[in-house]
């Protein structure tokens, strides 16, 4: 007996050894360097939670933070409403008996996922400039769509949210797809033979039983979203631009942690790091209540 | 397994030797040097360059190793700080190469010869600590100004703005003849402030001896010149593209190279990208306002260093003393990337024709570098941002000016 538990550790050691090099240390590592000031071992030392106090009480600081976490759960927010809700719209027709030509929208939505962030996101940064797109608009009659949608403070941070909402539209959308496609037939024809409208069997009988992939692609999104910084690095630039608006915790940590302000161009390190584990509690505080809340009488 | 010892015990004795025979064998003993550098598109040029020392110094090789243009200072700092720094690297301007001079990494070059007589006191300052003692030799600048297109100039029957009142008002005639005027955008953020902001406030504020007067603090930063500088990049805003609030750096390239604009502000580094334009093109100085002198911001970019724990110091600093020659700076900017100028005070005809109009603009007129460089730099993203809002008319000049004065 104590020889077959000794056997079962056995197999779990490589991916043990992977996960704690590759995943527990650097993670432990960012944490102690939250509490350093300086970027290299020479010149390392020790400052307690000092980068929290200026992170916070440093007034230009304070301010790209704060800033920078507002954007950030506004760019939760639309991803969680438009794409996620696209998503189970989408999922409940294309999981309709009478639909037609499913496979071929299935294919469509699905298709943007496959794209790398960069390329998409310059494709719409070139779509959205009315120096480029400006004379197609108007000669369609659709001068009015033709706006600097990238370069005003006020649309900037949506116009970016619903470019990455469209590209990422197609993971939610298959995970319901597969989840609705796992209820039972007999439960749905039993609702018909009830008589529940469409609605009621969507809201008491559907949405129920997929409520663990619903608390799952909520986790997916919000841990997405907080560590985001491609698609406004490639859309805008790291600072966030127009003025810090789309600014988010991820791009900030990449300022301050990685490259540093241009054009000095050397980074805080303990700053940076010290941003990436607040997010990262927070992302512990989070998801930590929304899986148990979600997964409990699931599957 | 005695085959085995063997085989090992031979490998070491040889690999114990070899160090000493490749001493025996010393005479004049090839030297590789390596150089760190942030001009990664450089590369074939900086090559050229070294292949012509290795002219004047045939055993010493000099490999040119450029790091990602934002990563550099960071990558340099680590390599310095462990140990692993380049022989020769190139040194950042005032504070971000000093810091480096004081933590021991950059050699003193003060008495190299020809360093301190062949360069001009401004040329100087970048890489000078208060004390007087240079870190590196002075190598390239980079100017800006406004490109034209010249065909546009002549079909209009347009000529080269003399003040800054007439730069608005073609920029003016040629809004109203159906033209894009100005080919710059915001949505990149640097370009609009080191090209356009700084390139023109010399001509607002004055040279290098009013910059120190406001680095002081004699003269603020919300002065009245100040605000009329701030002004004058609200008065270009409505030439600017339509939609320039989300036109990059590189879009207004593409407009200027297209001849969908007539007329770009923009750094000297960016010439090349137009050699081969289908149109002809110049460039002129950012005119002054009326009154004031035109200035050009021609802006000290890089210099060259050795690193103190370099193993070949010898041959590393005869390179420099080779850059602080006629002759080696001469090679140095005949290959040097077009837009990039030599420091160096001896008349150096360059071979592009753009290059030489772009440098002639010096003429007669007072150089600085880039306001903040000198002693500001925390400055530079809020007037960045400043810049940024009086274009999009959000706030006015004076509040432009204020914001930013209010931060020192």
């Amino acid at each position: 007996m104590k020889k077959n538990n000794l056997q079962w550790g056995l197999y779990i050691i490589p991916a043990l050894l992977v996960y704690t090099v590759f995943m527990a240390f650097p993670l432990l590592d960012s944490l102690r360097l939250s509490l350093f000031t300086g970027n290299t071992p020479q010149t390392r030392s020790f400052v307690g939670f000092g980068n929290f106090v200026r992170l916070f009480t440093d007034k230009t600081i304070s301010v790209r933070y704060w800033g920078a976490f507002k954007n950030t759960w506004v760019f939760f927010a639309i991803h969680m409403v438009v794409q996620n809700g696209l998503g189970i719209l989408f999922a409940v027709l294309l999981t309709q008996k009478d639909m037609k030509g499913r496979h071929t929208y299935q294919t469509i939505i699905f298709i943007p996922t496959t794209f790398a962030v960069l390329i998409t996101g310059y494709l719409w940064k070139l779509i959205l400039n009315p120096v480029w797109s400006g004379d197609f608009f108007t000669s369609i009659g659709l001068g009015f769509l033709s706006y600097p949608y990238l370069g005003d403070t006020k649309t900037a941070l949506v116009t970016v949210s619903l470019v990455s909402c469209w590209q990422w539209l197609g993971i939610p959308t298959m995970m319901f797809v597969a989840a609705l496609r796992n209820i039972s037939e007999d439960l749905l024809e039993a609702c018909a033979l009830e008589g529940a409208s469409k609605w009621q069997t969507f809201r008491h009988v559907k949405l129920p039983l997929i409520k663990p992939v619903v608390g799952i692609i909520a986790v997916l999104t919000f841990v997405n979203n907080f560590n985001a910084f491609d698609i406004v690095f490639a859309m805008e630039n790291v600072n966030g631009a127009p003025e810090y608006s789309t600014d988010l915790i991820g791009t900030l940590f990449y300022r301050y942690g990685i490259a540093g302000q241009h054009p000095v161009g050397i980074p805080d390190i303990g700053l940076g790091a010290a941003i990436a584990t607040i997010t990262f509690f927070l992302l512990l505080v989070v998801v930590v209540p929304t899986l148990t809340k979600t997964q409990q009488g699931g599957y | 397994m005695n085959k085995k010892t063997l085989f090992f015990a031979v490998l070491l004795l040889l690999l114990v030797l070899l160090p000493l025979t490749a001493q025996g064998a010393k005479a004049p003993s090839a030297v590789t040097l390596t150089m760190g550098s942030w001009r990664a598109d450089d590369v074939e040029q900086m090559n050229r360059v070294l292949a012509e020392y290795k002219k004047v110094a045939p055993d010493v090789t000099i490999r040119f190793q450029p790091t990602n243009p934002p990563d550099y200072n960071a990558t340099l700092r680590l390599q310095l700080d462990s140990g692993t720094g380049p022989d020769l690297m190139y040194a950042r301007s005032y504070a971000a190469g000093e810091d480096l001079f004081n933590a021991g990494y950059f050699a003193d070059v003060t008495d190299i010869p020809g360093v301190l007589q062949n360069f001009t006191a401004s040329s100087l300052a970048p890489w000078q600590t208060a004390n007087g003692r240079m870190f590196a030799v002075p190598f390239a600048a980079v100017s800006h100004a406004v490109y034209y297109n010249k065909d546009i100039f002549k079909a209009e029957g347009l000529s080269i703005p003399q003040t800054w009142e007439e730069f608005l008002s073609l920029a003016k005639t040629l809004k109203n003849r159906g033209y894009t005027a100005l080919a710059n955008g915001l949505a990149d953020e640097w370009d609009i402030l080191e090209t356009f902001f700084f390139g023109l406030l010399p001509n607002f504020i004055g040279g290098a001896e009013q910059r120190v007067k406001y680095e002081r603090g004699e003269l603020k930063i919300n002065d009245a010149n100040f605000v009329a500088a701030y002004q004058a990049m609200a008065d270009v805003a409505p030439y600017c593209p339509k939609g320039f609030e989300s036109v990059t750096y590189n879009d207004s390239q593409v407009l200027f190279n297209s001849q969908k604009a007539v007329m770009f502000v923009d750094g000297s580094w960016t010439s090349e990208v137009y050699k081969d334009a289908s149109f002809n093109w110049g460039v002129f100085a950012i005119p002054a306002p009326k009154g004031k002198k035109t200035a050009i911001c021609f802006h000290p970019d890089m210099a060259i260093t050795m690193n103190t724990k370099t193993a070949h110091p010898e041959e590393a600093r005869a390179f420099l003393e080779w850059l602080a020659t006629k002759e080696g700076a001469t090679i140095a900017s005949e290959n040097l990337p077009v837009g990039f100028f030599p420091m160096i005070n001896f008349k150096i005809t360059l071979a592009n024709q753009q290059a030489n109009e772009f440098l002639s603009l010096n003429a007669g007129k007072e150089t600085d570098a880039r306001f903040v460089w000198p002693a500001l730099m925390d400055l530079y993203a809020p007037m960045n941002q400043a810049v940024i809002r009086v274009m999009k008319g959000q706030i006015t000049a004076k509040q432009a000016a204020d914001s930013v004065a209010a931060l020192l």
